[in-house]
């Protein structure tokens, strides 16, 4: 008779013993759970002893349960190692949880409209505990997943495993790499900062140019919502990132799984005759099963790879954020995510449709159908000569390109640009012009000039005496300057500082030697000289000026500025006569034409730049 | 070795594995215990910076209208880096002690004796009160209302400093009949302007980095170049007592006999932060150009007008000044020229101002005026 009206656990306890029954129910509930695997066989399990009944209750989760019916129950001894896998197929896997997890996290404080896109992104910075955390590591994911599947891709190609049977997993594998890609890329646009505008403004306009010409507008207009990527375009970058492509992503992400385990991991070439595929049978002896062996070191994979990248954004990594997005002001040095650039590299060969359009796609369309158009049989090395040849070429050609891409290739700005902003830059792409990182106790308001560097040790007040003094001597002839008669090569700077930065110079220009006790601002007009005198053709009698001044409490005006006499140019490089001298640009009356480049900025005592890694 | 498992004992995966979870939620902990910390350094590194931006964006924009240093514009626009925005009172602590003094000898338990030293401390005090009026003089005459020291507060304004700057920026101004002939634009993109709301954070921040706090020197005020103008009732302005000439042309005219009109010191004046004529009368669209209108006045092109049948050049000139709406050049709006400079001119400035005028007629005085 029951305990109570009906069956029940109490009666259990009535008839064993509670001690039994509890032991009893707990084990059926982990049996159930486990769909198979009792109390007794996990802990045989992982003690690394064999299974003590049968049927082998290692195998029913996957013949019974949801999680394990995808996984394989058991492994060739082969495919387990480092060779030949890498894991780099497992770890792609684990980035697209990794990243749909701290995803979903910085979801939940975005807004995805250029109103307040950044503020979210200040927010996250400035208010949400471990909000920075979450950003650092999905941007770090993001950047780790890109290289990875691009690995898990060439690994795949090294070992000849996209050959028959599996041509159709290596597609999927190409769709899926392309996918990666543009969720990384997209994501880039999500901050709304200059990086962002930029680099997706780079992107995007490469849609632009697919043939014909309506097809590539109404493409472009399409993916960024306008003419200019606005609040329309950052909505659909947005549901790009978060919806469309993690579904297609997700997708292909099982059909490509579902392949790998009915084709079986491909074994190393060496262990297979040619165009035998032994993978799916597998000898009882080389038999690892996925429990507890595999199931065990992926977890602790889990563990180690999560770890590695905590301790990379504790220390080592933090997601870049550069200013407010604004389309007014086009960044110098502007380039495309890494992984793109290549397709940058090309753009600058010259037409954009064949490469900026054509050539993508014939890349990418070979990849995709690389295993339809390699058809031999073998995986050896030794006899896929012709196809390494291809594809070692291609790597070759997209590493050269993607060194094209860089800012520093084939773009040319007159020396004075490049050397203001080399001084001033604002913190992107891990640079940072010289003059913010100096401490800010260092920058006594003063005029100081790069000609310091050219006195003798011990004479730097003479010198600059001297300097004062010549450059209140009259020019050839005066110059008109718009309203103004400058007589002086002072003169003209003051009036060039007046009309052009605001900066009002009342006792005209007055340097003095740099402070002593300030070692940073020596170094940096140290090397703000070095430049200037690197590039003494352009900048003929050149020679730099940094003006400080005090604006507010806590807050400085740097000026820098370059005085040079102007010469003769050819395709942006100076024209050198046969002395190997550049040739001076001269004016009606036979003088050299006077020029000024200049940048200003401020800084505040507690902006706290610091020198990018390797400054 | 390459094609086994890395770590082949069980016992190991687990140690690692265990290892690496207690790791991360290690240093998940300690990151998290400095949340607090970093969260306060990156506000404070990003406001620096904000200003840093401020400052480019106020040079380009603002500094032609706002002056560099923020101290404003004669008869363009008010000072931005004043104690006046921010409501910095120079009175308040003494009226503060007064009230306090006051309110012990109206108490009823107060002895007579205490009494007298309190009303000895008390004029000691007004005495201070006084001269720290005195030493605001250039300002008082500039407009600006000790008494009642904080922009805000006279305008009403409920909300912040800050909203009340972003707003502004936002809308920009109109152009104000009385005091302001140009008006500000309206700088934000949602109001048809060229900046966005980021930006005009950045700007607000710089503008705020004025604020010296507790730090405002009676020299910061007297700095100023031009105050935002609202209505000032110089009644309630407590000034040494200094003889003003009134609104009475006919008398003054009859007075200023025994002056005699010093133009160089009529320039300074003229041109000087405390009346200002140069901010409007620089601009022909905003008021008449005074530059060589003398000779007209005296040549009778101006005087022929019938309306001004019998004036003098001299009470042309003082009516102008001390009643300018008794007569309005044609073409102009009656109203924009303030109408109290009567209650600020003192005999000898309005002699020395008009000397100044005069010495449009003499090409020679005009320029060693110039010289001095």
């Amino acid at each position: 008779m029951s305990v109570l009206p009906f069956p029940s656990f109490l009666d259990d306890i009535k008839e064993k013993g509670f001690k039994r029954a509890l032991y009893e129910g707990v084990n059926e509930v982990v049996e159930r759970a486990t769909a198979g695997m009792n109390i007794q066989d996990i802990r045989e399990a992982l003690r690394g002893e064999a299974a003590s009944r049968k049927p082998n209750p290692r195998l029913q989760p996957h013949a019974d349960g949801f999680w394990l019916h995808m996984r394989p129950s058991y492994f060739h001894k082969s495919v387990t190692g480092i060779y030949p896998e890498f894991r780099l197929g497992w770890l792609s896997t684990y980035f697209v949880f990794f990243e749909t997890i701290t995803g979903i996290f910085l979801m939940i404080f975005y807004t995805p409209s250029p109103t307040y896109a950044y503020a979210n992104m200040l927010n996250i910075m400035s208010n949400v505990p471990l909000g920075q955390f979450m950003r650092d590591l999905h941007r770090l994911g993001a950047e780790a997943m890109v290289l990875i599947v691009t690995l898990h891709m060439l690994r795949t190609f090294f070992t000849g495993s996209y050959k028959k049977p599996r041509q159709f997993t290596w597609f999927t594998g190409v769709v899926l790499l392309f996918c990666t890609m543009f969720l990384s890329f997209s994501g880039y646009l999500l901050p709304w900062d200059q990086l962002a505008l930029w680099a997706v403004t780079i992107g995007a306009s490469m849609i632009e140019a697919a043939p014909p010409e309506v097809v590539g507008t109404n493409l472009n207009l399409l993916l960024r919502g306008g003419p200019e990527i606005g609040a329309n375009g950052l909505l659909r970058f947005y549901l790009l990132h978060v919806l469309a492509v993690p579904a297609l992503l997700f997708i292909f992400t099982g059909v490509h799984y579902y392949k790998v385990v009915i084709h079986g991991h491909s074994l190393p070439p060496k262990e297979e005759n040619i165009g035998e595929d032994t993978a799916k049978r597998v000898p009882l002896d080389k038999r690892v099963y996925f429990i507890p062996d595999i199931m065990t070191s992926e977890i602790m994979w889990i563990g180690v790879t999560t770890l590695i990248l905590v301790i990379l954004v504790t220390w080592f990594y933090h997601a870049p954020l550069e200013n407010h997005a604004d389309p007014q002001i086009t960044p110098l040095g502007t380039t495309a995510p890494w992984y793109f650039l290549w397709i940058q590299g090309a753009l600058k060969l010259g037409d954009k449709v064949l490469w900026g359009i054509i050539f993508p796609t014939v890349y990418l369309g070979f990849l995709a159908l690389l295993p339809y158009l390699d058809t031999t049989p073998s995986r050896r090395w030794a006899h896929r000569r012709s196809i390494f040849t291809i594809i070692l070429l291609l790597i070759s050609a997209t590493v050269v390109l993607s060194y094209m891409g860089l800012a520093e290739f084939g773009v040319i700005n007159t020396a004075d640009v490049d050397i203001l902003h080399h001084m001033t830059m604002e913190p992107a792409h891990n640079h940072i012009g010289l003059l913010r990182p100096i401490p800010y106790n260092q920058l006594t308001p003063g005029m100081y000039t790069t000609r310091q560097f050219k006195a003798e040790p011990g004479d730097e007040i003479g010198m600059i005496g001297a300097f004062n003094a010549e450059l209140e001597q009259p020019l050839g002839a005066p110059i008109r300057v718009g309203n103004a008669t400058v007589r002086t090569p002072e003169e003209f700077i003051v009036n060039y500082m007046e009309t052009q930065q605001h900066l009002h110079l009342p006792v005209g220009l007055n340097f003095v030697p740099l402070p002593s006790d300030a070692a940073e601002l020596n170094r940096v007009m140290k090397k703000f000289y070095e430049e200037i005198e690197a590039a003494h053709h352009e900048l003929r009698n050149g020679w730099g000026g940094l003006i400080i001044t005090d604006d507010q409490n806590g807050l400085k005006r740097l000026d820098i500025f370059i005085f040079w006499h102007e010469v003769e140019m050819e395709r942006g490089f100076p024209v050198l006569n046969a002395n190997g001298e550049s040739i001076p640009v001269l004016d009606e009356n036979g003088n050299p034409v006077l020029r000024v480049s200049s940048h200003r900025m401020y800084i505040h005592q507690d902006s706290q730049y610091f020198n990018a890694p390797g400054a | 070795m390459l094609q086994r498992l890395l770590i082949e004992k069980m016992e190991h995966r687990i140690i690692v594995g265990i290892l690496s979870f207690l790791g991360i939620m290690v240093l998940v902990g300690w990151i998290a215990i400095n949340e607090n910390g970093r969260m306060k350094a990156f506000q404070d590194q990003y406001l620096a910076r904000s200003i840093e931006r401020g400052a480019a964006l106020f040079n380009t924009n603002c500094a032609s209208c706002h002056g560099n240093d923020g101290r404003g514009l004669l008869g363009i626009a008010p000072a931005l880096n004043s104690p006046y925005l921010f409501g910095h009172s120079f009175l308040a602590d003494i009226d503060r002690r007064i009230d306090t003094l006051t309110r012990e000898r109206d108490a009823a338990a107060t002895t007579d004796e205490r009494k007298a030293e309190i009303d000895a401390l008390i004029a000691d005090l007004n005495s201070e009160r006084n001269s720290r009026i005195a030493q605001m003089q250039p300002a008082i005459s500039a407009g600006y209302n000790p008494e009642r020291p904080s922009r805000l507060a006279n305008l009403g304004w409920s909300g912040t400093l800050n909203s009340y700057i972003y707003t502004t920026l936002v809308h920009g101004r109109p152009v104000s009949g009385l005091y302001w002939p140009q008006g500000m634009a309206a700088w934000s993109q949602t109001a048809g302007g060229p900046l966005r709301g980021d930006q005009l954070e950045d700007l607000t921040n710089y503008i705020l980095n004025w604020d010296k706090g507790n730090n405002w020197t009676i020299d910061d005020l007297n700095a100023v170049v031009q105050h935002p103008i609202n209505p000032v009732n110089p009644a309630t302005i407590v000034m040494a007592s200094v003889e003003t000439v009134g609104t009475n042309v006919a008398e003054i005219e009859a007075e200023l006999v025994s002056y005699t009109g010093d133009p160089v010191n009529g320039q300074a004046l003229y041109n000087g932060a405390a009346f200002a004529c140069m901010g409007c009368h620089m601009n022909a669209a905003v008021a008449p150009l005074t530059q060589n209108t003398y000779p007209n006045l005296l040549n009778g092109t101006r005087l022929s007008d019938p309306a001004l049948a019998g004036y003098t050049a001299d009470r042309y000139l003082i009516e102008s000044i001390v009643a300018p709406n008794a007569y309005v050049v044609p073409g102009y709006p009656a109203g924009v020229m303030p109408q109290n400079f009567g209650d600020r001119l003192t005999y000898q400035d309005l002699a020395d101002m008009l000397a100044y005028i005069k010495s449009y007629d003499d090409p020679g005085a005009q320029a060693s005026a110039s010289a001095g």
